[in-house]
């Protein structure tokens, strides 16, 4: 499972709980019929609040919510969706099954990479990450990918630039 | 034998309707009359009815869905559950994306009468965390259903309680399968468990749970309403009812096809697509999601979309993905994409399937690298073969069949690349 998961570790400090979030999660302890149900869903909501999961929510998830650290990293290294460092603003996932290869896929990621590697010449970080993904499940509309969580279909080597320039020039979002 | 031409709308009904989504508009053409009427009929009667239909799970493995109703113990007076499996993780598959965005109340309504006809209180949905958009619109329409008394605890007045919630996996095509689905709602890595015991006995908590696809369950409130006849009276009689296929590739027209069983495949691709977009040829078909074996262009002369027909032909219907492989496209590529795919998924608990996925993948980035040998097309061949039917899941079968297929049919081209890079 390690190819496309989020295993290399940040350095980067971890942000803290926000009361929502605290909330949030509360919320998800006693929603479902076990407390361990809602290691999923917190997962992902520590994720889409602050970014990524980082050692220290883990060990908050254990003491203060009662979810057992080694449950918790179980399904955090198990499952593709899950970050263990912080994103750049803008986090591409493309697509690079059998239908979107077809379309072009490899070329268009190729092209992504390209850009990104002219920040990196400008001793710059982009503001893009790019990775390949199994089936998006949208084929009708190959080559896919999500930017964050954008979605984005019929994407091509002519029209990516267009794309990217739109996402560079917002100022903030993660 | 029913009528395998003529389209008839049940899963995509509300599609390009005006606030397609919404209850209202559920409600206004028919909606929710499917559950009232099962509340008049007995739980027994329920299944009996969904059997008589013929209805086969639409996930891709094609069992009756009555039947599987009716293994859930009639005496067992502890909680019951009702799994909406709106997982579709299957490469090419995005039908279940289709029902719910043409209308989630049909996937509701068919869980209420599920989980009122084996005696459930409960239900999930699992949605692929990816489908953003799709879940917000599922989350909607629980509310609605809610507001209006199809959920809750008296609903309709019967004294019959019934609740959803939903539930996003975090990316893992192992959650597909209904045991790996199970493990992962209950909070585990998506590990499927050994049957039996099977999930109607022993699912979600060890408690009888029945796991159903999006597509079966939102095809249920049409049965209840018109009759198992009804039903009967389109498709092949022994794949009866309408079927979901998602035509991908270069076809003019890709996208969700809801067409009777038994509707030639031929005719799918050259009048409802549209045929090929100028300058391709089809090069070959994968029918039913990547786990099918693939099927050259000639195999598909005559071919009808229906479990048998697909099966005699040596592939499977699926999960009615239908990816049209061109003659731009490399059979290597295609066999290393689909290798690579189920070596990623794998989810490692049984070794035929963890390693032999992994082998499998290594040897075709050697040959992609130009360093294949010309016995790398037999040793795919017999390490597919002994990764079939050893695991707890299909996952391993799903990585064999695929690599089998087109080892056999495309051997010469793969054999070609491997000695042209040899030379490079």
């Amino acid at each position: 499972m390690s190819e496309h998961n989020h295993n290399t570790k940040s350095n980067d400090p971890a942000p803290a709980f926000t009361p929502a979030l605290r909330k949030q999660i509360e919320g998800f302890l006693t929603r479902y019929e076990t407390k361990r149900s809602a290691i999923l869903p917190a997962l992902h909501a520590i994720q889409d609040e602050l970014g990524w999961i980082a050692d220290e929510h883990v060990e908050i998830l254990d003491k203060e919510f009662g979810l057992h650290r080694v449950q918790v990293r179980e399904a955090l290294t198990f499952y593709s969706a899950y970050r263990q460092k912080k994103p750049r603003q803008f986090n591409i996932q493309f697509c690079n099954n059998i239908v979107c290869c077809m379309l072009g896929a490899n070329d268009v990621i190729g092209k992504i990479k390209g850009h990104i590697k002219k920040f990196e010449e400008k001793g710059k970080e982009s503001p893009f990450s790019v990775e390949g993904v199994p089936c998006m499940c949208v084929c009708d509309g190959a080559p896919a990918m999500l930017v964050n969580k954008d979605r984005h279909l019929n994407v091509t080597k002519e029209n990516i630039d267009s794309i990217l320039e739109k996402y560079a020039s917002l100022k903030s979002g993660v | 034998m029913g009528d395998t031409l003529t389209k008839v709308k049940i899963t995509t009904a509300f599609e390009g309707k005006p606030n397609a989504r919404a209850l209202k508009t559920y409600v206004d053409n028919g909606g929710y009359a499917g559950l009232k009427k099962a509340f008049t009929m007995q739980p027994g009667q329920i299944i009996d009815e969904v059997k008589a239909a013929g209805l086969r799970g639409r996930g891709g493995a094609g069992f009756p869905t009555g039947m599987k109703w009716s293994f859930v113990p009639k005496d067992d007076k502890g909680p019951k559950y009702i799994i909406c499996n709106n997982d579709e993780s299957e490469p090419g598959t995005f039908k279940d994306r289709y029902i719910v965005e043409c209308n989630p109340h049909m996937i509701l309504e068919g869980m209420i009468i599920a989980g009122f006809a084996i005696g459930a209180n409960k239900g999930y949905i699992y949605t692929r965390y990816d489908f953003f958009e799709e879940i917000k619109w599922l989350e909607t329409a629980i509310r609605e259903a809610y507001d209006a008394g199809f959920l809750g605890d008296n609903i309709l007045g019967t004294g019959f309680k019934f609740d959803i919630d939903h539930y996003a996996g975090a990316g893992a095509y192992i959650c597909g399968e209904e045991t790996g689905l199970l493990s992962s709602l209950e909070g585990k890595k998506g590990q499927p468990k050994l049957k039996p015991p099977f999930p109607a006995i022993s699912g979600y908590l060890h408690r009888p749970t029945i796991v159903n696809n999006t597509e079966t369950l939102a095809a249920v409130p049409w049965i209840i309403n018109h009759g198992a006849a009804a039903h009967k009276t389109m498709g092949t009689e022994k794949s009866p009812g309408t079927k979901l296929f998602c035509l991908s590739g270069r076809v003019k027209r890709p996208g969700v096809y809801e067409l009777p069983l038994g509707y030639p495949i031929e005719k799918l691709i050259n009048e409802d697509a549209g045929g090929m977009l100028p300058g391709y040829t089809i090069k070959a078909c994968i029918p039913g999601g990547s786990s099918a074996p693939i099927l050259t262009a000639e195999e598909l002369k005559g071919l009808t979309l229906d479990y048998e027909a697909i099966t005699a032909k040596g592939s499977m219907l699926g999960s009615g993905a239908i990816m049209i492989i061109d003659d731009s496209m490399s059979m290597v590529e295609l066999l290393k994409v689909t290798v690579d795919f189920y070596h990623h998924e794998s989810c490692g608990q049984c070794t035929p399937c963890r390693e032999g996925t992994g082998w499998l993948a290594n040897i075709m980035t050697g040959i992609m690298a130009g360093e294949g040998k010309k016995e790398d097309l037999q040793r795919m061949f017999e390490i597919s073969r002994n990764m079939e039917g050893k695991t707890i899941c299909a996952l391993s079968d799903a990585a064999a069949m695929p690599t089998k297929s087109i080892v056999t049919k495309f051997g010469a081209e793969i054999a070609d690349f491997i000695e042209r890079g040899k030379r490079a």
